[in-house]
């Protein structure tokens, strides 16, 4: 942890109000990104980070320095995300254009684009592999895709995943196994 | 090594999550056998189109966000559309407000009501280096002696100007030309919020021969803790890819930088022309670099320069 991190956290515990929007801000951009990128809805994302730096804000007086920051607040965000990505599990849905305050926007906007100006083989190669990665993400356990999540697109280490999910390194790491698998499984004869 | 327990590791070692050990018996096993070396081939291209897929954040989310937050926080209601109010009802309300409390409180507001006429005068008397909107500004008198302003939004316009929101309620626009915009983009790429870094490191790029421009991109490249911005200044930085202190700040981005993504556009960059003095540094690559992709692009490089891979 960075010797300002600890310095802003230890101010916000001491109830100094533009320390912990600093401490949010130092934070929120990526929380934001990893629930859009799970739940692809800018109204669910909104959700996630508002209640995800209430509860650190009500429990940032518990935090007792014994991790990082950064793996406090991700057990609170990835907790979050899970129950709402189980509560899609059971509804099955996922919606694939959301609206947001500029307009609807397509999830899978840099394929629209790229489709646009390719030919239309190319169009329809792309349209058909947009179709495939989403199938291949909706047959992923919620658990499964927040490993995929934040090992390929926040980059963060299994080790710390696990420490984030409450588990082990080795079960990060078989989780990870699978979710690629079942992927290759779906997208395989494809790419 | 079978390749059945290959098979099971290629996600890992493709994530660099693999012990030193098995990284070698993975590597030794796809040399050898093509059904192995095209299953990797494979979980490649299938990050690839992962990659392409990274969700779109609209830009006013972020701030909305954090303004929804710091409401419930207060205690108040969800974040409201905002009248803009005009300078002399912000007066007539400071007004209002030190009146209301001046029993008790009769030096601080004497203090108050001493910047008010402290800050009106300046506002009414002085030169404009942009034009401004919102309240009216002196952006000269804003930018000079000690005060930092606070950026809050940077937002290139399609004439070629620039449009800036800082402090609590400015807004000034102008060309980069201008030594108030080119001051506050400076300001902005050391704010807080990585989203005003990465606009402010982005607008660099059309006059990165500006020293101080030069500067402040090396610094976000080497120490901007955000991925995006450090990305963005690799990008600006494409111009001085021939400087020498660009190429020293590539090697150091090369060895260090956390992310993969930024060693590999960081070797992009330093190789775009050949240079028998980046050897040594690619071969440090080599060495210590835990990422595939960016080995194996590092020694594609030295092994097109003719270079020894294995001098380690």
């Amino acid at each position: 942890m960075s010797p300002q991190v600890d310095t802003l956290i230890r101010a916000a515990q001491r109830g100094d109000q533009d320390a912990f929007e600093q401490l949010v801000r130092t934070y929120d951009q990526s929380v934001l990104r990893l629930a859009m990128n799970l739940l692809r809805s800018p109204e669910d994302a909104r959700d996630v980070y508002q209640e995800a730096f209430l509860r650190v804000y009500r429990n940032l007086h518990s935090f007792r320095f014994d991790c990082s920051f950064h793996t406090w607040l991700y057990r609170i965000v990835t907790n979050i995300c899970l129950d709402q990505l189980r509560k899609r599990k059971v509804r099955k849905e996922e919606t694939a254009v959301v609206e947001t305050s500029e307009g609807p926007i397509d999830r899978m906007e840099s394929y629209e684009e790229e489709a646009a100006e390719a030919n239309p083989e190319r169009s329809m190669w792309n349209r058909e592999l947009k179709q495939r990665i989403e199938s291949a993400l909706v047959g992923l356990t919620p658990r499964e895709r927040m490993v995929f999540e934040l090992r390929h697109y926040q980059g963060l280490r299994l080790r710390n995943i696990g420490e984030m999910l409450g588990t082990t390194e080795e079960a990060a790491k078989n989780c990870l196994f699978r979710a690629t698998q079942k992927m290759r499984g779906v997208l395989g004869d494809f790419i | 090594m079978s390749c059945d327990s290959v098979s099971k590791l290629i996600p890992l070692y493709f994530y660099g999550e693999v012990t030193p050990e098995e990284e070698d018996q993975v590597d030794q096993h796809v040399h050898e056998c093509a059904a192995c070396a095209a299953e990797l081939e494979q979980q490649r291209a299938m990050a690839a189109a992962f990659d392409r897929r990274q969700a779109v954040i609209p830009p006013a989310l972020l701030e909305e966000c954090r303004e929804d937050l710091m409401a419930a926080i207060a205690g108040g209601a969800p974040r409201q559309v905002k009248a803009v109010k005009g300078p002399w009802k912000l007066f007539l309300e400071a007004m209002s407000d030190t009146v209301a409390g001046f029993g008790r409180m009769r030096q601080p507001v004497g203090a108050v009501l001493l910047v008010l006429v402290g800050f009106l005068a300046a506002r009414f008397t002085g030169v404009s280096g942009g034009s401004v909107s919102g309240v009216a500004t002196n952006n000269a008198a804003m930018l000079s002696g000690s005060h930092i302003p606070v950026v809050r939004e940077v937002k290139a316009e399609g004439d070629g100007t620039v449009r800036i929101q800082f402090d609590r309620r400015e807004e000034v626009s102008g060309r980069l030309e201008d030594r108030n915009i080119r001051d506050l983009i400076l300001a902005g790429s050391r704010e807080g919020d990585p989203a005003v870094r990465v606009e402010s490191v982005s607008l660099m790029k059309s006059h990165v021969d500006s020293s101080e421009f030069l500067d402040s991109l090396l610094n976000a490249l080497t120490q901007d803790p955000n991925d995006g911005v450090r990305l963005k200044a690799l990008d600006a930085l494409k111009p001085m890819s021939g400087d020498s202190r660009v190429i020293k700040a590539l090697s150091q981005v090369l060895l260090a930088d956390t992310n993969p993504a930024v060693r590999m556009q960081a070797i992009d960059l330093m190789v775009t022309r050949h240079d028998d003095s980046l050897v040594g540094v690619l071969e440090n690559v080599m060495q210590r670099e835990d990422n595939s992709g960016v080995r194996s692009k590092a020694s594609k490089i030295l092994k097109d320069w003719n270079a020894s891979i294995g001098t380690f």
